[in-house]
């Protein structure tokens, strides 16, 4: 799990999709943004056993998130049971939670636009 | 038990012998617990599988459900096929490191010339992350079994342990089984470890090895956060 790798495939994913919006016609563009309205998100839930230093720890190197943000999404969890760490198209979504499993961290996946009691209201989106 | 700190070689840390045999044990234990609760076969290695097995059982242990858990909070049929994807390769590479953990607390670096000093451990910084997991995984074995689910509860343990270590002339008696002095002013206190029927001399017992654990990962983690900040500033 190389959080370097991870970001780069990520950014690249990002790229070619705002690439791809910017030259395409209306009629296609809608289903680019229903497809980039609704992503899946990777939840990471609060759990007592999991030091803070550990989460952020996680966050930071496996995300590639700067200490500020990888903080306050730690705060989230802790503070509010759960917070939105990652989003994006549902199979990068399990690589993240199948890494966030690997760290010991409890992670699951959802599609955003599903009915989440306001997790997806939380600004947990790619680096 | 000395925290861990940073040095040429790796992070670097002193454990006493029981501290080492204790978790040692305890990770290969923990090993054995995930290997047979997700079916793993013994000899799979990290890569062989799902084709291998193509069945990932749903662990029924709930401390390893925590270690290999749902990845879908409401859909069980994407938590299903979550788990037959990747399960295996989880449960190996868990399973790999709790071994590599126990192999090197068995082996450490250096004996000390005073057997007090304890011995020193070596932890090289391409493995640290792979040693702080085994931590984890250990940790959150050890806290479903000591009933601990949530912050008061971890905490309440962290006092008792540290308070235990003062205590231990009460336990000549066997503990009688009791509580403590304690449970008369905050019943409510103990209800996660009474539901899981430990003794209070059990509870001390895991409760200082889970505390142990803690201590050692927190400093490691410490350590191995100031540095990957230290390395982000300077690229």
């Amino acid at each position: 799990m190389n959080g370097q790798t991870t970001r780069g495939a990520r950014l690249a994913t990002a790229a070619a999709a705002t690439e791809a919006a910017g030259d395409t016609q209306v009629d296609t563009r809608e289903d680019a943004a229903a497809a980039v309205a609704d992503p899946w998100v990777t939840i990471v839930w609060n759990d007592p056993v999991n030091l803070m230093s550990y989460v952020s720890y996680v966050f930071e190197s496996y995300f590639g998130y700067p200490p500020a943000k990888a903080q306050k999404l730690m705060l989230q969890v802790h503070h509010d049971g759960r917070a939105v760490v990652s989003s994006g198209p549902r199979e990068r979504m399990e690589v993240d939670v199948q890494a966030m499993h690997g760290f010991g961290l409890w992670a699951t996946l959802r599609q955003s636009g599903a009915s989440d009691g306001g997790a997806s209201g939380h600004d947990g989106g790619a680096a | 038990m000395t925290p861990f700190r940073s040095a040429p070689a790796g992070y670097v840390a002193r454990w006493d012998d029981v501290e080492r045999e204790v978790l040692g044990r305890v990770a290969r234990d923990v090993a054995e617990l995930v290997r047979a609760e997700s079916g793993l076969e013994p000899g799979i290695e990290v890569g062989d599988g799902v084709a291998f097995t193509g069945v990932a059982r749903v662990p029924q242990d709930p401390a390893v459900q925590r270690l290999l858990p749902d990845a879908h909070d409401e859909d069980a049929d994407v938590a299903a096929e979550f788990r037959h994807l990747t399960q295996t390769d989880l449960a190996a590479g868990k399973v790999a490191r709790l071994v590599a953990f126990a192999d090197a607390i068995d082996s450490p670096d250096e004996l000390p010339d005073d057997p007090r000093d304890g011995a020193e451990l070596v932890v090289p910084r391409e493995s640290a992350q792979e040693f702080a997991g085994a931590l984890t995984d250990v940790r959150l074995v050890l806290a479903e079994r000591l009933g601990l689910v949530d912050d008061a509860d971890v905490e309440t343990l962290h006092d008792d342990v540290l308070a235990g270590i003062d205590d231990d002339v009460d336990d000549t008696d066997d503990a009688d089984d009791d509580p403590d002095e304690d449970s008369d002013d905050a019943p409510d206190e103990y209800a996660g470890w009474e539901r899981v029927g430990l003794s209070g001399r059990e509870r001390r017992y895991w409760g200082g090895v889970f505390v142990a654990a803690g201590f050692a990962q927190e400093s490691l983690v410490d350590e191995m956060l100031a540095e990957l900040r230290a390395g982000r500033a300077e690229a």
